[in-house]
């Protein structure tokens, strides 16, 4: 008998051997997300949930640990050669799961696919260019000197420029973004990432498979195979959580928080968060949203502390700005003006004391409990005889929709790609203009160019003091102007079986680092 | 001969009807409940503290306070609130009101139609007997819940919301009522083909009296105590299929909840300690199918001839 343990652990270390540090992937995980992923092109949207995908099936060249501080991935190294160049040095021996090398000319591909994308552009427009030095080496050139590069790096997942390139039996380029539509991308997936999708049927299920020749063999993932399952009811996912059907979910209810937290067999883990959820009012559909004092009847009618309270049950911080503490452009001053009189006496001086009525969509599996607030933001809006036609959809409907913005207030969250405030400006209030990407997201239409300059300009100033007053000053006009209604920034929690170790993979932004996840 | 100093309530006060019912206690207490139920509907906007559709009232901060009598509760509220502040007693005064509308408008609509249908076939027989009921077959193969959400997310998607919230009790009276016909019509129709062959019905004919006539006046009030005992388990079902189709989220609007939404809206809360957002309007719900189903069975326990002629 012990002749046999020891051959069968003599063998262990033999095979062990060749791949180093790297754990068996052996083990299974079944988790349960709100939804699934929309599509596989990771530039067609940019979205929480692509950007998950992205981590599991990509690598970006540098990203965020759990403290904010950089960790490198696909680049080894980088340094500063000029103010307006980064050079990175590339890992060597990287594969795509196509099995072709990573070389520059793939990153190359990636930011000018990137430039293309009508969601990314406006994040990559500071780029001029990328130089490439030779295989393994390659400059990052701005147009001006630009103190968020790196934070911009973590969104550079290097794709397979020969697995993307060339033309489809149809007569189609392989590498073309279709917005909703269905294109070489949205199909099929090659990238550099620790998983690979062996089985997907929308709305159903996800099969993701360990990538055998993954070049981080120093990762403690043990993870060899994973199931994810949309369930879109909180009720349900918390259950299928507890009763055992899966071992992973996320996000979870605040109004199941305690449950959880007294179940021995499962752990929670919350952190506060930075993302935004908001709604904007569009001027273009509706003539009264033009008047700002129309906008800030609406802002004065909205109990964003009862929200967060109520609704959140505590598990949200309420918001007057886009912001979060921390962040440069965050206004101390700004503080929730919750006052129905208030509102009811701007909606008189206005003209509209009678009020009108106005359509309002939601989605119902996107944010946390993004239906209940709908609803309780349409009947805090009857208090100043706005009367709301409210439509709640599923996330997969609902993003078509807001592309085209198909109603006069419509909610969205939003997390700061860059963990920096301007990005809320660049996307959700900048003038919209397709050309650049500006306002890729601003359904509200409001569009003043004064502060667009005023951010643009606080996105090439290094003194970071005089950056945050720039920034706030701008936080502090889009207040005055209630350009839009912030309502909370949203919590995060995640919950696990106990023997899933989930919170070193976690983090702020709510990228789940899911292939060094280790379960015993 | 007395006959004409009896009046329609001493007759009543002779039949067979009021004599079983008052021997039968169960029928006793279930009429009582289901007209206190009733009475508490029609006068919901009397007797509700609140009213649960006007937006304007509800305030956030009072959401989910718990019923009269557990720690926290307002005695504002005694039957507590839901997720969105509404006062639970008002919304289940209004959500009955709807539901007991949708119940007996439905079932109105599908005796309309199923008599109709039902006599046309019986009586005529031939060709019209067959197309009529390979329609009722064909329809009868759709389940109600299946056609119900087609049309209500037709409906839905083709008015907007705001819209199909105004006309919304109509739709599900409508969709309830067309897809429930067939069970009507094929119930009248056998009892019509027992019928025309009597006697009677040959002496009208021989009378010279037109066809709608004999069908209308000579044969159809026999073949009405099979459609009493039917209609009242359909008024039953049909308040079943408004929960299920508001529990699903194609029925009433969360704005005017039915029993069916509100159930619906606080199932999220179930096992997160709000247990009466969704077990309150549920208890109604049960105990006003309940009674209607009792009054059915003795109904039809009643009108069976073979039980008290024989």
């Amino acid at each position: 008998m012990k002749k046999l343990i020891t051959a069968f652990v003599g063998s262990m270390v033999l095979t062990a051997a060749p791949v180093a540090l790297s754990a068996e992937a052996t083990k299974e995980l079944k988790m349960a997300y709100d939804a699934d992923p929309v599509t596989l092109d990771i530039h067609e949207q940019l979205s929480g949930g692509m950007l998950q995908l992205s981590h599991m099936t990509f690598d970006p060249l540098v990203r965020w640990t759990s403290d904010l501080k950089f960790e490198p991935r696909l680049a080894k190294s980088w340094e500063r050669i000029d103010e307006n160049t980064m050079r990175f040095e590339l890992r060597e021996g990287v594969k795509f799961h196509s099995g072709n090398q990573l070389t520059s000319k793939d990153v190359k591909f990636t930011l000018e696919r990137l430039k293309q994308s009508p969601d990314y552009k406006a994040i990559f427009q500071p780029f001029s260019e990328l130089k490439v030095i030779d295989d393994y080496t390659f400059e990052l050139v701005t147009k001006e000197p630009y103190p968020l590069l790196l934070n911009t790096a973590t969104y550079i997942f290097p794709m397979d420029s020969e697995f993307y390139s060339g033309k489809t039996e149809s007569g189609e380029s392989k590498s073309a973004i279709t917005k909703h539509g269905n294109s070489f991308a949205s199909e099929n997936m090659s990238g550099t990432g620790p998983y690979i999708i062996r089985d997907r049927q929308q709305g159903v299920r996800v099969e993701f498979e360990r990538f055998d020749d993954y070049w981080d063999t120093e990762s403690p993932g043990n993870v060899g195979k994973i199931t994810l399952t949309p369930i879109k009811e909180n009720n349900t996912r918390v259950s299928a959580l507890l009763s055992g059907g899966v071992d992973f979910i996320a996000p979870v209810p605040p109004t199941d928080l305690e449950r959880i937290k007294r179940d021995e067999d499962s752990s929670l883990v919350t952190m506060s968060g930075t993302r935004i959820i908001l709604f904007h009012m569009n001027q273009e559909r509706v003539e009264a949203f033009k008047n700002p004092k129309v906008r800030q009847a609406i802002a004065y009618a909205i109990n964003q502390e009862g929200i967060a309270a109520k609704i959140m049950k505590g598990f949200a911080t309420p918001a007057a700005q886009m912001s979060p503490r921390g962040y440069q452009g965050f206004n101390e001053s700004l503080t929730p003006r919750f006052d129905v009189a208030k509102a009811q006496a701007l909606m008189k001086e206005a003209g509209y004391e009678d009020g009108f009525t106005i359509t309002m969509m939601a989605p119902n599996n996107r944010y946390v409990n993004d239906d209940k607030i709908a609803q309780a933001v349409a009947a805090m809006l009857a208090r100043i005889n706005i009367k709301v036609d409210l439509k709640t959809l599923p996330k997969a409907q609902y993003w078509p929709e807001y592309d085209n913005r198909a109603a006069d207030m419509m909610m969205i969250g939003w997390h700061a790609d860059t963990e920096d405030s301007a990005n809320f400006f660049e996307f959700l209030t900048f003038c919209p203009n397709a050309e650049t990407g500006a306002g890729q997201y601003n359904a509200g239409k409001y569009c003043n160019p004064e502060l667009d300059a005023l951010v643009n300009q606080a996105n090439v100033e290094t003194d970071r003091d005089k950056r945050a007053a720039m920034l706030q000053e701008v936080e502090q006009r889009l207040y005055e102007d209630a350009a839009f209604i912030p309502l909370h920034w949203q919590d995060l929690a995640w919950a696990s079986k106990e023997n899933v170790k989930i919170e070193p993979v976690l983090n702020v932004m709510n990228f789940p680092y899911l292939g060094d996840l280790v379960v015993e | 001969m007395t006959t004409a100093t009896v009046s329609r309530w001493d007759r009543f006060r002779e039949s067979f009807l009021w004599y079983s019912f008052k021997r039968d206690k169960v029928a006793i207490v279930s009429f009582v409940v289901l007209m206190l139920m009733v009475l508490a509907a029609v006068f919901a906007p009397l007797l509700a503290p609140a009213d649960p559709y006007d937006l304007a009232q509800i305030n956030i901060m009072n959401s989910e306070l718990p019923p009269a009598g557990l720690a926290g509760s307002d005695p504002a509220f005694p039957l507590g609130t839901d997720a969105q502040g509404r006062d639970m007693l008002s919304t289940i005064l209004y959500g009955t009101q709807v539901s007991l509308m949708i119940g007996f408008g439905a079932v109105v609509l599908q005796a309309a139609l199923g008599i109709l249908f039902g006599l046309l076939a019986g009586y005529l027989g031939g060709r019209v007997d067959a197309v009529l009921m390979r329609i009722a077959d064909v329809q009868l193969s759709f389940s109600t819940l299946m056609v119900a959400i087609i049309v209500g997310a037709v409906f839905k998607a083709s008015f907007g919301n705001l819209m199909f919230g105004e006309i919304a009790i109509y739709m599900l009276i409508f969709i309830i009522g067309v897809s429930e016909w067939p069970q009507i019509a094929r119930t009248v129709r056998a009892s019509v083909l027992a019928e025309k062959k009597k006697e009677y019905v040959d002496a009208a004919k021989v009378m010279g009296f037109s066809t709608p006539r004999i069908m209308f006046r000579h044969i159809l009030p026999n073949t009405l105590s099979p459609i009493f005992v039917i209609a009242t388990v359909q008024i039953a079902n049909a308040i079943i299929s408004e929960a299920a189709l508001s529990f699903l989220g194609l029925g009433m609007p969360e704005t005017q909840p039915s029993l069916g939404s509100l159930i619906k809206s606080g199932f999220d809360y179930i096992q997160s300690g709000s247990w009466w957002i969704t077990l309150l309007p549920g208890l109604v719900l049960v105990v006003l199918v309940l009674v209607i189903n009792l009054l059915g069975d003795w109904l039809r326990d009643v009108m069976n001839p073979r039980l008290y002629k024989g």
